[in-house]
């Protein structure tokens, strides 16, 4: 159904039937040592109803291409260009009156930590009130009616004593939850959760997935799924886009890009994480070296500095010419695609077990 | 809220026995006898031992300090006339009740220091959330350097100059005088305008830089990002989100700040030629007065203490996760 | 005159002292760019012409006409600190004194003419006192017409009240003459009424007698040529005695002068008005030209020196009146024309001197090293320098009848930086190289700064000195203790009226050593004390002043108890459109009497 179920050598996405759209996008921030290219090219799609899934280490651009969809960078540090197109509306150089209707509304985001996400000074229910008055035009009461019947969908418990308590008097799940409650409050087309589960238990993440994927499929929305655990991202994703030094190095659909992944990065994150399947006497690899500097990103392929592949492409194509990312399922490495077959099934899979 | 009433009213009150006994134990340990200071020229052993009497000082210290804290509760009888509850007793140098001389001089303490307080709070709270918001610009430069400049200073030392430059030398403005708010309003606003003014650019500084980094840093607080994300609108988040933590610390110094001004006003006083609390603290220590140290110190005592109280109130208020009690 | 160690005078020191550090820091040539027309000690010999006392015409109202008096308009008053005391039983210190010229009367008062002369004459008597059995007995009589400000009559009843009162527990602040002279020294003459008159117990007609309405007699054991003087002063002003309060009258009292009490908000302000009872027609020395006095208080000396030197608003009507220009604006008020103008200078009565515990440095020899070594010009500058006064030569100040001019025995006036090889040799003479002093000195910056400078030239002079500092609120109970561990210390004293008989028997009678005492030196000679009981007794003043005169060589070449410093002197200033402005040599403030506004 989605462009990247297509093959690798189809014309790249247009956008034109995705719900929401991004092409090309680069966000760089000025700062005291120079240019940070947080973001430098990113391109992707997301239909209605889907969820994508996108998988990188800190500083690998995820979050920073999230929030410039929100419009929420800082305009004077930063340079955006590119194009965002949520539902046929330009995003990037919208004004901020437009953002800001859309924000909440449209599109709205749930944060990593609910407990420094959440303001300490109000009470749950005027968080979650603030953004469905603002944007529907309801009667205090009317959205405080609004905010019990959310929380109660998000499974908190006594919603009408709850409503009046403030954060801190919430425990770590339920915060979340509330958070959840409050980026839901107005039917959102797009959620953004940003590393929604990270900060939780193991016990409380399962419920909060739960709980997402049921509100999804009960409202209809689109969800980018950020999250450098490839193990809920199994859960999650129907698509997945592993992003490293700003770029996409890998895309495809979830079963696609877990079980037959095609980028030497990709099977770093996933040699790097513990399987409960897998032999336990199996030892983890993590990838070796630090994530690039977006400063001074490494010449050519921006991971042939912690790549140990590099010497079945020969030559020094890796250090000076930059693999790109096809359209559809597809990944940006100078390895042709039998060599990615042969080294996966031989060095790769046995590992993962 | 009661309880925290009841708790912090009830510690208070011991605060409050436990300075005025140490002021009396103090006062007594000093080798200043009153006495010298009411005894003319010829001050031999027998004729301050007349005056010693007269103010009592005879008695045994405890029985002063009983009497003078019975009073404050049931009144006392003196020579010079009834004195009647909260009797804080009758100044050794001009044999006037304390506590009307207190009440007579407090409306200037108050005016000077709460008057100060608006004008410097509104002026550097505002300049500062201007540099915040322009932060990194020519705006928030001038700012930050004025406020370099300006804090580094004191009362005594540009109070003078201010006074030279706009009344001794120009004469566009009289020189600070005090009359009450109830009398002339007007009168009361220029009198004090002045001192006001100098206070304000000692203080405006402090709460400018305060203000600025204290903003600065909510800026950046994920919840303040949250709230932007809600589709809030930027001064929305500006003002009710990150404007509300940023004064958490900035109420923390301004209730240490409260207790400077009040011990401030000494000086601001001094320097302005206004009879308020501070001078009346001062002629008390040099007078040796012991009922008038004694006022004095209860009575800033509990405005500090009162103050505290209203600080708590405050910080419980901006910040609901710091709970009373 | 008036003491610096009440407790006013000692606030006004604290404050001076911060302008004497800004004077020291301009640097020491100062005085010689200034042109210095400070008083000179010519002027100065007029102050210290003999009194005379005045006859009964020279007792009638109304005062010598001033030159361009008008009436009309309020006066404004700057003033540091509040009266310390408005009960006349309670005043001695000057700023009191001075309002006290407005607003109380007494039995006799200082006229002066434009000289500087003084006479006593009659205020509310009829003359300066009649004398009798040599001087024994001294009889008033009172004018007709003197009302308080309800336009009740003064009687000889309300002389003998204000007499008795003094006796009573609350009046502890003011002069003890009369009362001494009276009923006996130190406290014991309280044991003669100790209640006061207040429970209808009176002092004996052998005391005080009065036997009809409008006469008085005061009857003493010894003569007391001085009563007239005595008399004179603030502390023995009229309290009607259907008007005393007792404690509460030194908060509002009766007013018998030309001005009374319209409003008084104590340690704030106070305003005088017009006191209709009063009459210029009884009274010879007071005019009444403006309308009222408007007296704010906590101007520190510097904010009266601006304001008035500014002369702006309302400072064009402006005086100061204990107060003096600040040190630090001597030199701008007197180097423009303008502002010197406007300035009233003379000699103020005090003289500062350094006392030798004679307890502990015994040897004379030691004293007289101690003396020269001092230099007194560097000792003067912090406190003022040449405005603030000039170095002294013996123990007189110039204010006093009997000072004789250039008298400098230790050339102390001839050679003010001190002579340390004379002192060097006199050490050296006593045996005593090495000698430690211990100098006791107040803890406020011009002391310490004297501390300094005295410390310095004394171990050149082979001394080792040991400072040791003293609370400035306490510092004249702990230097008049007789045991007090010091050895030498700094004392300024004042005369209570023009006579020397206010200076030498305090200070220097030895029969009145005691703790509390002014004795400082604790000088204890025979030949002095009975010298000064019978100098006292002399009722001529010309020949009392001249054995005052050869006593005080005596005390200061045989004895040397003290040695001098420095007189100090009294620069005020004043607004534009005040006239009539003079010094009185009597208050050695602003003479309050004849001022008017010109316009």
């Amino acid at each position: 159904m989605t462009t990247l179920t297509k093959t690798e050598d189809a014309p790249a996405p247009t956008g034109r039937d995705a719900f929401l759209s991004v092409r090309d996008l680069r966000v760089q921030f000025s700062t005291e040592d120079g240019i940070v290219k947080a973001v430098d090219g990113l391109s992707f799609d997301l239909e209605r109803g889907r969820t994508l899934g996108i998988v990188g280490e800190s500083g690998s651009g995820k979050s920073v291409t999230n929030l410039t969809v929100l419009g929420l960078h800082n305009p004077k540090t930063t340079t955006v260009t590119g194009e965002i197109v949520l539902d046929g509306q330009e995003l990037t150089g919208a004004r901020e009156k437009t953002l800001e209707k859309l924000r909440g509304n449209k599109m709205a985001m749930i944060f990593q930590d609910p407990l420094t996400a959440l303001s300490p000074f109000y009470t749950i229910g005027r968080q979650i009130m603030e953004p469905f008055r603002k944007h529907t035009g309801a009667s205090k009461k009317e959205a405080r009616e609004r905010a019990i019947e959310m929380l109660t969908k998000v499974g908190i418990p006594h919603p009408k004593t709850r409503v009046d308590d403030y954060p801190h008097q919430f425990s770590g799940g339920m915060r979340q939850r509330a958070m959840i409650a409050m980026a839901l409050v107005c039917d959102p087309d797009l959620i953004i959760a940003d590393e929604p589960t990270t900060a939780l238990d193991v016990t409380v993440q399962a419920q909060i997935l739960d709980l997402l994927k049921d509100l999804q499929q009960e409202f209809g929305s689109s969800i980018i799924f950020i999250t450098h655990d490839l193990g809920v991202i199994a859960e999650m994703a129907d698509d997945i886009m592993v992003m490293y030094g700003g770029r996409a190095v890998e895309r495809g659909s979830a079963a696609e890009v877990l079980r037959a992944p095609r980028h030497p990065y990709t099977w770093g994150l996933l040699s790097s994480m513990p399987s409960l399947s897998g032999n336990v006497h199996e030892k983890l690899m993590p990838i070796p070296g630090n994530p690039p500097s977006l400063l001074n990103p490494p010449s050519g392929c921006a991971f042939h500095p912690r790549c140990g592949f590099r010497s079945e492409v020969g030559g020094t194509l890796c250090t000076t010419d930059r693999p790109e990312l096809g359209a559809g399922r597809a990944s940006a490495c100078h390895l042709t695609a039998e060599q990615k077959q042969t080294l996966f099934v031989e060095q790769i899979k046995p590992r993962l077990g | 809220m009661l309880r925290f009433l009841i708790r912090r009213l009830s510690s208070a009150f011991v605060i409050l026995i436990l300075i005025s006994a140490f002021t009396f134990l103090i006062f007594f340990a000093a080798p200043r006898d009153p006495a010298v200071l009411a005894c003319g020229k010829n001050c031999t052993e027998a004729a301050k031992d007349i005056i010693r009497d007269n103010l009592g000082l005879n008695d045994p210290i405890a029985q002063q300090y009983w009497e003078f804290m019975r009073g404050i509760v049931m009144g006392r009888d003196f020579s010079v006339g009834r004195c009647d509850a909260p009797c804080l007793g009758v100044s050794f140098n001009t044999d006037l009740m304390v506590w009307d001389t207190i009440v007579d001089r407090l409306p200037l303490t108050l005016s000077l220091s709460l008057g100060g307080l608006v004008i410097f709070l509104t002026l550097g709270l505002g300049a500062g959330l201007m540099a915040a918001a322009k932060k990194g610009t020519v705006t928030d430069k001038t700012l930050s350097s004025m406020s370099l400049v300006f804090s580094s200073m004191q009362i005594y030392f540009l109070g003078p100059i201010v006074l030279g430059a706009l009344v001794f030398s120009s004469g566009i403005m009289e020189s600070p005088r005090y009359v009450p708010i109830t009398e002339d309003p007007l009168g009361w606003f220029t009198g004090l305008l002045i001192p006001w003014f100098v206070m304000a650019l000692i203080f405006t500084a402090q709460y400018t830089r305060m203000s600025r980094s204290s903003m600065i840093e909510q800026l950046q607080e994920e919840h303040v990002r949250t709230a932007r994300a809600k589709g809030m609108s930027r001064p929305y988040v500006f003002f009710r989100y990150a404007w509300r933590g940023s004064l958490i610390p900035i109420v923390t110094i301004l209730g240490m700040d409260l207790g400077a001004l009040l011990g401030g006003a000494i000086v601001t006083e001094m320097t302005f030629s206004l009879a308020g609390i501070g001078r009346l603290a001062v002629d008390a220590v040099t007078n040796i007065d012991l009922p008038l140290t004694m006022g004095v110190m209860l009575i800033g005592a509990t405005f500090i203490l009162m103050c505290n109280v209203v600080v708590d109130a405050a910080y419980a208020y901006i910040d609901p996760r710091v709970r009373l009690g | 005159m008036r003491l610096l160690s009440t407790r006013r005078a000692r606030t006004a020191v604290v404050a001076i002292a911060v302008g004497s550090l800004a004077l020291t820091a301009c640097g020491g040539d100062s005085d010689s760019q200034t042109k210095d027309d400070s008083k000179t000690q010519d002027d100065a010999k007029e102050q210290s012409e003999a009194v005379a006392y005045g006859d009964a015409e020279a007792s009638k109202g109304p005062a010598a006409p001033v030159e361009g008096s008008r009436e009309g308009g309020t006066i404004r008053v700057y003033q540091q600190t509040d009266f310390s005391h408005l009960d006349p039983g309670q005043i001695y210190v000057s700023d009191a004194g001075l309002l006290s010229v407005l607003i109380h009367r007494g039995l006799t008062t200082f006229v002066e003419d434009d000289e500087g002369g003084l006479t006593v004459v009659g205020d509310i008597a009829t003359d300066s006192g009649t004398p009798s059995e040599g001087g024994k007995v001294w009889t008033f009589t009172l004018k007709d017409g003197i009302k308080d400000e309800d336009g009740d009559p003064i009687d000889s009843g309300d002389v003998r009240h204000t007499v008795e009162r003094l006796y009573a527990k609350h009046i502890t602040d003011g002069p003890t003459y009369l009362q001494q002279w009276l009923s006996g020294e130190g406290t014991k003459y309280r044991e003669a009424l100790p209640e006061g008159p207040y429970n209808g117990d009176h002092l004996p007609d052998d005391v005080l007698e009065t036997p009809d309405d409008k006469t008085v007699v005061f009857k003493f054991d010894t003569p007391r040529p001085d009563l007239p003087q005595a008399l004179a002063m603030a502390g023995y002003s009229i309290v009607p005695e259907e008007k005393d309060t007792k404690e509460k009258y030194d908060q509002k009292p009766t007013a018998i002068g030309p001005y009374k009490i319209d409003e008084v908000n104590s340690g704030k302000n106070m305003k005088l008005v017009r006191n209709d009872e009063w009459s210029a027609e009884t009274d010879p020395k007071r005019h009444a030209f403006v309308d009222g006095w408007d007296i704010t208080f906590n101007h520190d000396r510097v904010d009266q020196s601006k304001r008035l030197a500014a002369d702006r608003g309302d400072a064009k009507n402006g005086i100061q009146f204990s107060g003096a220009v600040d040190t630090s604006q001597i030199k701008s008020i007197v180097s423009n024309e303008e502002t010197n103008a406007r300035t009233i200078k003379g000699y103020a009565p005090y003289v500062w001197q350094l006392n030798m515990n004679m307890d502990r440095i015994k040897d004379k020899k030691i004293r007289d090293a101690i003396t020269y070594a001092l230099p007194n010009a560097d000792i003067l500058r912090p406190d003022g320098g040449s405005y603030g006064g000039e170095p002294a030569g013996g123990l007189l100040a110039p204010t006093v009848p009997g000072y004789e001019k250039g008298y400098d025995p230790y050339g102390k006036i001839e050679n003010p930086q001190g002579d340390i090889e004379k002192a060097k040799e006199l050490l050296k003479e006593a045996g005593a190289e090495g000698q430690s002093l211990v100098y006791g000195y107040a803890n406020v910056p011009h002391r310490q700064e004297q501390a300094i400078i005295i410390e310095k030239a004394l171990e050149k002079a082979g001394f080792e000195v040991e400072k040791k500092e003293i609370d400035q609120a306490t510092y004249y109970e702990r230097v008049g203790k007789v045991d007090n561990g010091l050895d030498i210390y700094m004392t300024g004293w004042g005369q209570d009226w023009p006579s020397i008989s206010t200076v030498i028997p305090p200070l220097y009678d030895g029969d009145q050593l005691a703790d509390g005492s002014a004795v400082y030196s604790h000088i204890n000679d025979d030949k002095v004390n009975s010298e000064i009981d019978r100098i006292l007794k002399i009722t001529d003043p010309e020949e009392a002043t001249t054995e005052w005169q050869k006593l005080h060589r005596y005390i200061v070449e045989e004895i040397n108890p003290a040695a001098p410093l420095y007189f100090t002197k009294q620069l005020q200033i004043h607004g534009s459109n005040v006239g009539g402005a003079r010094y009185s040599s009597e208050k050695s403030y602003i003479d309050v009497s004849r001022l008017f506004l010109k316009s």
